[in-house]
């Protein structure tokens, strides 16, 4: 980054780069993508906000809202007596200028390793571009905080980008990022967000993921969670990109309460994978995982939930749901339940399953007159309920809905003369 | 008017378990019209519920041979939901749970898809006509958000199965055991619900185990099903004979051969 007053920055990133250089890419189980493109050493450049769609524009004064587009920030809206009462929110950069303690302190340090593996030593390395939250303690903010992250594919050029989402001791916040992209050109994109949930904070992280079609995307969304913290992942995965990525709650301080809730809707020859973990490193923690899958077409989705339960985590709990729907012959699905219990005194438990849509709900929705291709889309709505009701409503929420709708209509063009 | 014709109808089903089929219905002949309204009874086992859900249409049910008419057309082998649409109700024994679709989203799309695509039902006359329903069958207000028939107790998904069908407005309904598991509050209410469809449009064939029910909804027809066949018709007094000398005494009576489920 161009500020030179910021010693450590300069120097993480030095090793950040030699840690690039000799990494290996992560293991994703039952899962081959190590034949994608997912680096791209050029600058980016600074992105048009003329380009967006205007509507992502729209706020209101009592909304927090910020719109990033490509490295650049467009809008970063705060009500002013927010920002009174500490609340931080600015892009990397001016993070970097103005709070750089808490770059130093947070960034790549405690929640995710630059070292972890050469996605991430890459993200470290190279992204420049980035949202920095800070929600100090025992403030609770009534209205999400609502995030549009729009890559750039108008040109060919990485998409890097970094969330940083600190929320301070009995902090209470909802976050709402909605992933697109605009234009047609190949691109990698490698987003990563870390949250660090302080003791007795509640954090309700939702995200629509609508990234196009010639993006090849690699995520990553990990939290720390201190003593008695509280959190829920939403996490609806809309790609028409293809995708790997983790989602990872770390239940590290006692009594810490996580739950990962996601789905997947996979369509044409789009290929994902996604590792769901929930790591019980505290005594008397709950770590759950619901995990549903949707795949048309020719597309393949791999769901791993993988429940952790340390030594020492007593009286903790780990439960996990995995289930994909098949709606195509030709689709390829898995859901993989793994438990890794390395503790005796706890409860754990896994259910998996992989079919398609239930013959007998089916028949009785049919039976009041609705037909086939309708009652299956409202099946595969219910079926995905369990996370869609958890995202807060809104433009995101009705955007997930409508794109929804879409890709099953999509997907059932193919099969059916009529729908 | 319109009339529902059963003729000489022979099913099957395959046993989940077994991998075998076996022959449930055996040859079921039955005529009911648009203001009239018909019961079925006869023991457990003997194919009642064959008998609605093959009418209804469920692909779980192969018709062997024999003809199932609707105003003279022949509905075999069509599916499910056409046969909804040109007017036939089944309110089921065990209704389908169907979490995270509401019961308010789901009376919509049943109801939109009898009117043209670009015409759906106006909302505000939509919420009417269910407000009225539902206070006709003292259910809730809190019912209409909730996931269709998940978690509902047996009598509120009785209840559900009766107000769909005030909300569809078939010309038959056919209505499968709607007596179970009711007390005599629930039952009465159910029956209010059925005898307000009574009229010229509405026909109904109700399938009974018990008497009791016919009390409160008075039939003009009642048939006596007995291994996989009607074996009798007669009219209200005949339910009342049975309740009496019970299906094992009318069993001999008519010198069948047909062995009880569980003898009553
Ligand atoms: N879907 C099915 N699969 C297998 N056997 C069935 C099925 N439905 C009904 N049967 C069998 O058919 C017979 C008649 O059942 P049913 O029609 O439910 O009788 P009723 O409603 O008169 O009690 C029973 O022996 C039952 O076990
Ligand atoms: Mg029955």
């Amino acid at each position: 980054m161009v500020n030179t007053e910021v010693d450590f920055w300069e120097k993480r990133r030095q090793a950040a780069l030699a840690a690039y250089e000799t990494g290996k890419l992560p293991y994703i189980q039952r899962f081959h993508y190590q034949d994608w493109t997912l680096f791209d050493e050029t600058q980016p450049l600074a992105s048009d906000s003329g380009l967006l769609d205007q509507a992502l524009l729209k706020t209101d004064p009592q909304q927090i809202k910020i719109v990033q587009f490509g490295k650049s920030t467009i809008l970063i809206q705060v009500p002013e007596k927010l920002l009174q009462a500490g609340l931080i929110v600015c892009d990397l950069k001016t993070a970097l200028k103005e709070h750089p303690d808490l770059i130093e302190k947070y960034y790549m340090t405690q929640v995710i390793k630059p070292d972890e593996n050469k996605l991430l030593s890459y993200h470290a390395a190279f992204c420049e571009a980035g949202l920095v939250i800070y929600v100090p303690a025992k403030m609770e903010l009534a209205e999400p905080i609502e995030v549009e992250l729009v890559g750039d594919a108008t040109r060919k050029q990485p998409w890097l980008h970094h969330l940083l989402l600190i929320a301070g001791a009995n902090s209470s916040l909802k976050f709402v990022q909605h992933l697109s992209t605009i234009g047609e050109q190949p691109q990698i994109a490698n987003l990563v967000a870390e949250v660090v949930a302080g003791p007795n904070s509640h954090i309700e992280f939702s995200s629509l993921d609508e990234v196009g079609k010639n993006t090849t995307l690699y995520f990553n969304r990990r939290a720390n969670l201190d003593a008695d913290s509280h959190l829920e992942w939403n996490c609806a995965f809309m790609n028409d990109a293809d995708s790997i990525g983790d989602v990872c709650s770390e239940l590290v301080g006692q009594g810490s309460y996580g739950y990962s809730k996601a789905i997947a809707v996979t369509a044409g020859d789009e290929q994902m994978a996604v590792n769901n973990l929930v790591i019980n490193r505290g005594r008397h923690t709950t770590g759950l995982i619901n995990q549903r899958g949707v795949l048309l077409d020719n597309s393949k989705l791999i769901f791993n939930g993988i429940g952790q339960i340390v030594h020492g985590a007593s009286g903790s709990k780990a439960d996990q749901k995995n289930r994909v729907l098949m709606m195509s012959d030709n689709a390829h699905g898995d859901a993989n339940p793994l438990l890794l219990i390395d503790e005796n005194d706890v409860v754990a438990a896994h259910a998996a399953s992989v079919g398609p849509v239930d013959p007998v709900q089916m028949n009785y929705l049919m039976s009041r007159g609705i037909p086939y291709p309708k009652a299956e889309r409202m099946v595969i709505h219910g079926f995905l309920d369990a996370v869609l009701s958890g995202m807060p409503k809104g433009m995101v929420r009705d955007r997930m809905l409508t794109i929804l709708e879409r890709k099953l209509i999509h997907g059932q063009r193919q099969r059916f003369s009529e729908v | 008017m319109a009339v529902l014709e059963v003729k000489d109808l022979h099913v099957e089903v395959v046993d989940q378990e077994k991998k075998i089929s076996k022959e449930i219905l055996k040859g079921v002949n039955l005529t009911v019209k648009t203001g009239e309204i018909h019961a079925i009874m006869g023991p457990n086992g003997t194919g009642k519920s064959t008998l609605s859900e093959t009418i209804m249409g469920n692909p779980r049910y192969h018709v062997t041979s024999g003809q199932i008419l609707l105003n003279g057309e022949n509905i075999v082998g069509m599916p499910v939901d056409e046969r909804a649409r040109k007017g036939l109700f089944l309110a089921m024994q065990y209704p389908a749970e169907v979490p995270g679709v509401t019961n308010t989203e789901f009376l919509r799309a049943a109801i939109n898809a009898r009117r043209p695509k670009d015409n759906p039902v106006p909302i505000r006359e939509f919420l009417q006509e269910l407000d009225k329903n539902m206070d006709l069958l003292d259910m809730k207000q809190s019912m209409t958000e909730r996931y269709l028939n998940e978690g509902f107790s047996g009598g509120e998904k009785k209840r559900n199965e009766i107000l769909q069908m005030l909300m569809i407005k078939p010309s038959f309904g056919i209505l499968d055991e709607i007596d179970s598991g009711l007390d005599i509050d629930a039952l009465r209410v159910v029956a209010r619900g059925v005898n307000a469809m009574r009229g010229d449009n509405f026909g109904a064939l109700m399938i009974t185990h018990y008497q009791r029910l016919l009390d409160y909804i008075v039939p003009d027809v009642v048939h006596v099903m007995m291994g996989g066949k009607v074996v009798k018709d007669g009219g209200p007094d005949l339910a009342k004979k049975l309740e009496d000398e019970g299906y094992a005494g009318l069993r001999d009576e008519l010198g069948l051969d047909i062995e009880l489920v569980d003898e009553n």
